[in-house]
């Protein structure tokens, strides 16, 4: 396209050279575009009629997007007029109103699907991004991939950051299924905060209501489906070896060794960055639980962060921390695996110093969190080509 | 030296009394009415004069920009609400035709986009199942808006109250930050969290859907009993109002309970003997997030319907409306995030040197 370089917004600070591609923008555009049925005949707008659409559409500004919309429906078109045919999605039933089968048409997706590579010597680092898991997919991990576990509310299941060693063939992947294989299916114990007044509720109430008809008796003040609903993981990435012939390639436990603080406070040269989260759950409301990962590549060196944050709110603070370094010339990987945790309210008495204003934002805050959480558990591994 | 004094000061006592201080704090927050938007209640409903109008439709004109009322005109607003919802029942009759829409948590943008797809309010009569405020970065704007069309054209929107229009979450979730950070400080929070109180909790569809934010509870088997119901507080923590507030279906049968040790769950044969008992013909509810913005279950008896798309301006959801037309015919419209010129779509984080 020729606007190409429009949409290239350069920043250049502390060493750091990205380029931030609007890419994602227009291919949605073209695809929404290409979604609307090029049946309905689009019908003027009167504006003048509606003043407050008039407003709408200042608001909107681009030729593009008034165009979509005038394809989409006249607002003012009755009820009953063909013309109100968007049923654009395969997915929608036939349209109610003349019976018609809506034609599939490409599915838009957000933000684009971004697959970015970078080989350093014999290192291929990639990373993949996409949107939450469709039904179709949430399906086949519920009843097959994942059977057992009531599965968090946002899955990036197709998200992964992958560390490959070429000639080797050895790779280190960090993907969501992986990581929620890990969730256990057991009662994790953990209740929400007011958990036992809202069981003590209904067992009174079951207990009034004995002698009455009543939905609730004690069996079903159990729970039924036991997992872990905090989807605690110890995640620690995936590794898989595909020569035939080869060596395996292990971690050897070694506590004593350091990831090298300051070759990685250096500013070199990000080459490479990506941040994504795996899986998120809100916890309905109750605190989150995320696992996010982030990789940044230098020239020499690279480091991976994937952290496991959870806050159940007046409960507990629990993040698990595991790092990947590789330094590239020396063909050695250290993986390190942290785990933190306390009591809601021992973290929530050491906010004051930072965050002021808001006494719950400092435990929003995964970096907050963990510099003023106890250490539970270091654990450091090493392993060398 | 009076510093060195100050550092005798043992911590732990310190401490302590500061976190005294902020519970008091706290709890002053938590105090419900505290705003004085219902301190001087109208007894009967009030018609509203060509002035009110007139005023109204500024505030509406200056809000579809994507601009802040004032804290006095939010004031001036929430009274007027509290004069509109008040009179409202727990279980809103709407008439068809109606769209109805689920959780919108402050993606002003994308409201303004469903408007469009859905066709502007008043010429068409909207329902929305709650959720405004929260996790979006314009919660203020969308819930005056709201409000405001609330009070405009009372017959032709209705806005039920969802588990987000609380004090409680809304301190947890963003409002409540956004309040302080727009204002300077809490008092726009409260007077509409002082309103949420007064937002009925279901709306009946032509007596065939029914239409709330959550789900069932076990402790109501007829649509009479939830009329029945003080809803006039804040959301409680326990018992049937939090129940429609905040419950989900589920596959399996009977009710559950969440491993969280907290909350329903619903499956298909509760929600076809409630459908049956109130001759119903379908559950709307939102609460849940859903890739294609809705989401059939229980073989049709309920809905999910959720109106953010790309949700948390990262998970690339579609939304969706369901338009009930007069003769109950249902047609469900999708809808992408709306994309706004010079804007990227996507939240791209810089490149930091994380350790």
């Amino acid at each position: 396209m020729a606007n190409n370089e429009e949409n290239r917004d350069i920043r250049s600070r502390q060493g750091i050279n990205t380029i931030i591609v609007n890419s994602a923008r227009n291919m949605h555009m073209k695809t929404v575009n290409a979604r609307i049925p090029q049946k309905s005949t689009p019908q003027p707008l009167s504006q003048q009629q509606n003043p407050q659409w008039n407003n709408f559409m200042v608001n909107r500004g681009t030729q593009n997007t008034s165009t979509i919309h005038q394809r989409f429906k006249s607002p003012l078109a009755p009820r009953t007029q063909s013309t109100r045919h968007v049923c654009n999605n395969p997915n929608n039933p036939p349209c109610a109103h003349c019976g018609t089968t809506i034609i599939p048409s490409p599915k838009a997706f957000m933000p684009l699907e971004d697959n970015p590579e970078i080989i350093i010597n014999n290192w291929k680092i990639s990373t993949k991004k996409k949107p939450i898991l469709n039904s179709v997919e949430l399906e086949d991990w519920e009843n097959n991939k994942l059977k057992g576990l009531a599965l968090p509310e946002m899955i990036f299941g197709n998200n992964a950051i992958t560390i490959q060693n070429i000639e080797k063939d050895w790779t280190l992947q960090f993907n969501t299924l992986d990581a929620l294989k890990m969730v256990k299916l057991e009662d994790s114990g953990i209740r929400v905060s007011y958990s036992n007044k809202w069981l003590d509720a209904k067992k009174n109430n079951a207990t009034k209501n004995s002698n009455q008809k009543s939905d609730i008796d004690e069996s079903s003040l159990k729970i039924v489906h036991n997992y872990d609903w905090t989807y605690t993981t110890e995640y620690k990435g995936t590794i898989k070896q595909n020569s035939k012939d080869s060596v395996e390639y292990n971690f050897q436990r070694d506590d004593e060794v350091q990831l090298p603080i300051d070759k990685l406070s250096r500013s070199d040269k990000i080459l490479f960055f990506d941040d994504m989260i795996l899986f998120e759950d809100e916890l309905a409301d109750n605190g989150i639980s995320v696992l996010n990962c982030k990789i940044r590549v230098m020239d020499e060196r690279l480091l991976l962060l994937s952290r496991f944050f959870l806050r159940v709110d007046d409960v507990l603070i629990r993040v698990i921390d595991t790092r990947i370094y590789v330094e590239f010339d020396e063909n050695i990987i250290i993986r390190e695996f942290k785990k933190y945790e306390d009591q809601y309210s021992s973290v929530l008495s050491r906010h004051r110093l930072s965050h002021s204003y808001d006494p719950k934002a400092a435990l929003r805050d995964s970096n907050w969190v963990v510099a003023n959480s106890p250490l539970v558990t270091r654990e450091c591994e090493i392993l060398k080509f | 030296m009076s510093t060195e004094v100050d550092v005798d000061v043992p911590m732990q006592d310190a401490e302590q009394s500061d976190l005294d201080l902020e519970l008091e704090l706290e709890d002053e927050l938590m105090k419900p009415g505290s705003s004085g938007i219902a301190d001087h209640k109208s007894a009967e409903p009030v018609k509203l004069t060509t002035t009110s109008i007139g005023q109204l439709d500024a505030w509406i004109e200056k809000l579809v920009k994507c601009e802040v009322l004032s804290e006095d005109e939010v004031a001036r607003l929430c009274k007027m609400a509290v004069d509109v919802l008040q009179f409202e029942e727990n279980v809103q009759p709407v008439n068809v035709p109606v769209t109805i829409c689920g959780d919108v948590h402050g993606q002003f943008h994308d409201l303004i986009e469903l408007f469009k797809i859905g066709g502007p309010c008043p010429d068409t009569n909207y329902l929305f199942m709650g959720d405004y405020v929260d996790r979006g970065y314009y919660s203020v704007e969308t819930v005056s808006y709201l409000v405001a069309m609330k009070v405009r054209y009372p017959s032709r929107i209705t806005i039920l109250r969802g588990n987000h229009e609380s004090r409680q979450i809304t301190q947890v979730y963003g409002f409540y930050d956004e309040c302080l950070r727009k204002y300077g400080s809490a008092s726009v929070w409260k007077m509409f969290t002082d309103l949420f109180d007064y937002f009925p909790i279901t709306a009946l569809v032509d007596n065939q859907i029914f239409c709330l934010h959550g789900g069932l509870s076990p402790m109501i088997e007829t649509v009479d009993q939830v009329r029945d119901l003080n809803r006039i507080q804040e959301v409680p923590h326990e018992g049937p109002m939090c129940d429609l507030l905040w419950s989900d279906p589920d596959d399996r049968g009977g009710w559950g309970i969440s491993p969280r040790g907290a909350g329903f769950t619903f499956g298909q044969d509760i929600s076809e003997q409630f459908n049956h008992t109130n001759n119903l013909s379908l559950i709307a509810r939102a609460h849940q997030l859903v890739m294609e913005g809705f989401s059939w279950s229980h073989q049709q008896n309920v809905i999910t319907i959720f109106s953010a798309p790309n949700y948390c301006y990262r998970c690339g959801n579609q939304a969706a409306i369901m338009e009930v037309d007069e003769n109950h015919n249902r047609q469900l419209l999708q809808y992408d995030p709306s994309i706004r010129p010079g804007e990227p779509t996507v939240t791209r984080k810089t490149p930091d040197y994380f350790l």
